[in-house]
C-alpha cells in the first residue's frame, strides 16, 4: 500500500517536472521578446525594466527580488548596461542558478562583437562603457547571435525540449532574414544619410543600414544637453542639411523639438524595446519593422519639403 | 509571509534600528524650530559627494566620505554662527537658503557628471530596498557612536534644546550638536534617501509631541510610530510592489493622520 503511494507520488512528481515551464527573467523587453520567440509555450518570461524606462536606471521594487529568486535563468544585456541596479538585486535574491558562470546566467553581450570599446578609460569622457557600447540589440544580426546563445542555454537547462527550441530558432531566423532584406531595401535610397540622436544608442543600427548616426544632443554620453553644444549641433545640421532627430521615450523630447524647430528637421520617436512605443508591442521583429518604416517615412517627408 | 521577511530582512532591520536615534534628534529639531536643517545638512553633505565624484572618486570611496564629512562640518559652522540673535532674520530662512544654494550647486556640478539627474533622484528617493549588510553595519556603527555621545552629554544637549538655561559654552555645544546631527543625517541619506530621512526625523517626533508631555513619553510614542510605520510601509511595498522608501513615507504620513484624529477625539488641548 505504502509502496504504491510512493510510486504514484514519484511518477506524479516526474510528470510535473517534465511539464514545469522554464522560469526566465530578462532585464529588458527586447531580450524578453527574443526569449519568448525561442521558448514559446515552454517557458514563462518576465522583463524587469519597463520598455519605456532607461535601462541604465531602473527603480528597484520588491517583486524584482522575488522574481530573481525564483528564476531558472536570467538574460541580461551585459557590457555594464545594468551595472547600476542589477548586482544589488541579485545579491538580495541569492539565487545560485543565476551566479556568474552558471548555465542560467545568460549574458547577451558575450554573443556579439561590441563597438566603441575604449582604449583608455576616463570618466571625464562621460558614460563610456569599459566593455563597449551596450545597445547592440538594435542590429538584427546581433539579435540573431543572441537568439542562438539563448537557444543553446535553454536547451542545456531543459534538454527534453531542446528540439522545440531549435525549431523555434530556425523559424525566428528565417522570419528575421526575410524581414532584413525588406528593411535594407526600404532604407537603401537613404544610404549614407546623417541623423542626429539624443543619446549614442544607435551605432549598431546605423552600421547595419548604412546610415551615420554620430551626432548627439548630449555633449557626452549621459550628460544633459548644454546650450553651447546644442548651438554647435544646430549649426552642423544646417550646414549638412540634416533633417531627422531621434529621441527615445525617457529622453527629453522638448530639447529635440527645440533643435528641430531651429533647423526645420523632424523629431522621430525611436525606442530600443518592444512596447516602448505604440505599435511595437508585438516583439523584436515588429519593433525593428516600426523603426525602419518610421525612419524611411521621415526621410521621405523631409525630402519633399 | 516568510518570503516577504526573507527578501526584506535588511531593509526591515535598517528601518527598525536606525530611526531610533533619528526620532530622538527629531524632538530636538522640532523644539528648536529648525525643521528643515536636516534637508540642508544632507544637501551640503551631498554637495561634498558631488565634488568627490567630479574629482574622479567613486561615490562610496573613502575620499567621498571624507569630503562629505568636511562639507557637513562647514554646514555645522554656518548654522552655529547664524543662531539668531537678531529676530528679524529667522534661522529657518538661512536654513532654506543653505538648502537651495547647496542643491543648485550640486546641480551645476553634476551637469559635468554622467547621468547627474539620476544620481540626484537617487539621493532623493534612496535605495532602502537594496541596503546590504555592509552598508547597514556601517550606519549602525555611526548611529551607535553618536547615540552614545548624546547619552553621555545628555544634560548639555537637553539644556541646549529644551532650556530653560543653556549650558556653559553654548556655542561649542551647538556646533557639536550640528556636527553630530550632520553625520547621522548624511549617513542615513546614503541608505534611505532624503525623503525617508526627513520623514523619520519629523513625523514620529510630531506624533510624540502631540501625545506625550515629558521627553521620555514623547520619545516612546515616536519610537512606536516609527516602528509601526516602517513595518506597514515595508509590508505594503512588498504586497503592492511599490517603491519601498516612498511607501514607508506614506505609511508614516498616515500614522500622523491617525494620531491627529485620535488627539482631536480624545485628547485635551
Amino acid at each position: 500500500m505504502n509502496r504504491q503511494i510512493i510510486l504514484i507520488t514519484a511518477s506524479a512528481l516526474v510528470t510535473i517536472c517534465a511539464h514545469a515551464k522554464l522560469n526566465v527573467v530578462a532585464t529588458t523587453a527586447d531580450l524578453a521578446a527574443i526569449a519568448r520567440a525561442i521558448g514559446g509555450e515552454e517557458i514563462e518570461v518576465t522583463a524587469l525594466a519597463k520598455p519605456s524606462e532607461d535601462p541604465h536606471f531602473v527603480t528597484p521594487k520588491p517583486s524584482y527580488i522575488a522574481k530573481l529568486n525564483r528564476a531558472d535563468a536570467l538574460i541580461e544585456g551585459g557590457a555594464e548596461l545594468e551595472l547600476g541596479w542589477l548586482p544589488p538585486l541579485l545579491d538580495a535574491a541569492r539565487n545560485p542558478k543565476l551566479a556568474l558562470g552558471a548555465l542560467g546566467r545568460i549574458q547577451a553581450s558575450s554573443a556579439v562583437n561590441l563597438l566603441e570599446v575604449p582604449t583608455t578609460l576616463d570618466r571625464s569622457r562621460g558614460d563610456i562603457h569599459a566593455l563597449g557600447n551596450p545597445h547592440f540589440m538594435t542590429d538584427p544580426l546581433n539579435a540573431k547571435a543572441v537568439a542562438e546563445l539563448i537557444t543553446a542555454r535553454f536547451a542545456a537547462l531543459a534538454p527534453e525540449k531542446a528540439e522545440t527550441f531549435k525549431l523555434n530558432l530556425t523559424q525566428f531566423n528565417a522570419h528575421l532574414d526575410s524581414k532584413l532584406e525588406q528593411w535594407k531595401k526600404l532604407l537603401k535610397p537613404f544610404a549614407g544619410r546623417r541623423v542626429v540622436a539624443y543619446h549614442n544608442t544607435w551605432p549598431y543600427f546605423a552600421r547595419r543600414f548604412d546610415l551615420k548616426i554620430d551626432l548627439f544632443l548630449e555633449p557626452k554620453p549621459g550628460i544633459p544637453p548644454t546650450p553651447a553644444h546644442l548651438s554647435d549641433v544646430i549649426a552642423r545640421m544646417k550646414a549638412e542639411n540634416i533633417k531627422v532627430v531621434l529621441v527615445e521615450p525617457y529622453q527629453n523630447r522638448k530639447t529635440a523639438e527645440r533643435v528641430a524647430a531651429e533647423t526645420g528637421a523632424v523629431v522621430v520617436d525611436f525606442c530600443q524595446f518592444p512596447g516602448g512605443l505604440k505599435g511595437t508591442e508585438g516583439g523584436y521583429i515588429e519593433l525593428l519593422d516600426y523603426l525602419v518604416t518610421t525612419l524611411a517615412k521621415a526621410f521621405e517627408t523631409t525630402e519633399r519639403q | 509571509m516568510n518570503e516577504a521577511i526573507h527578501f526584506m530582512r535588511w531593509p526591515l532591520l535598517a528601518c527598525l534600528l536606525l530611526p531610533g536615534l533619528l526620532v530622538y534628534l527629531g524632538l530636538h529639531v522640532i523644539q528648536r524650530e529648525i525643521i528643515f536643517v536636516d534637508l540642508a545638512l544632507a544637501q551640503v553633505a551631498a554637495l561634498g559627494t558631488c565634488v568627490a565624484i567630479l574629482l574622479g572618486h567613486e561615490p562610496n570611496a573613502w575620499q567621498a566620505y571624507a569630503l562629505s564629512l568636511g562639507f557637513t562640518l562647514v554646514g555645522a559652522v554656518i548654522f552655529t554662527v547664524t543662531r539668531p540673535k537678531d529676530r528679524r532674520v529667522p534661522q529657518e530662512a538661512l536654513i532654506g537658503i543653505v538648502y537651495v544654494v547647496a542643491a543648485a550647486a550640486a546641480l551645476v556640478l553634476l551637469s559635468y557628471s554622467v547621468h547627474g539627474d539620476e544620481e540626484l533622484r537617487r539621493t532623493l528617493v534612496g535605495e532602502i530596498l537594496l541596503v546590504g549588510a555592509g552598508d547597514l553595519g556601517k550606519a549602525v556603527a555611526v548611529f551607535a557612536l553618536v547615540g552614545a555621545l548624546h547619552y553621555v552629554f545628555r544634560n548639555q544637549f537637553v539644556a541646549l534644546s529644551f532650556g530653560p538655561n543653556p549650558p556653559t559654552h553654548a556655542a561649542l555645544w551647538d556646533f557639536i550638536f550640528y556636527l553630530l546631527f550632520g553625520v547621522v543625517v548624511s549617513s542615513f541619506v546614503g541608505v534611505g534617501g532624503v525623503l525617508l530621512t526627513f520623514s523619520y526625523l519629523i513625523i514620529p517626533a510630531v506624533c510624540g509631541s502631540l501625545l506625550g508631555k515629558s521627553l521620555a513619553a514623547q520619545l516612546c510614542v515616536g519610537w512606536l510610530v516609527a516602528v509601526i510605520g516602517s513595518v506597514c510601509g515595508l509590508a505594503v511595498s512588498y504586497a503592492a510592489d511599490w517603491p519601498t522608501g516612498a511607501a514607508i513615507v506614506c505609511a508614516l504620513g498616515l500614522a500622523l493622520v491617525v494620531v491627529s484624529v485620535y488627539k482631536r477625539a480624545f485628547g485635551r488641548a
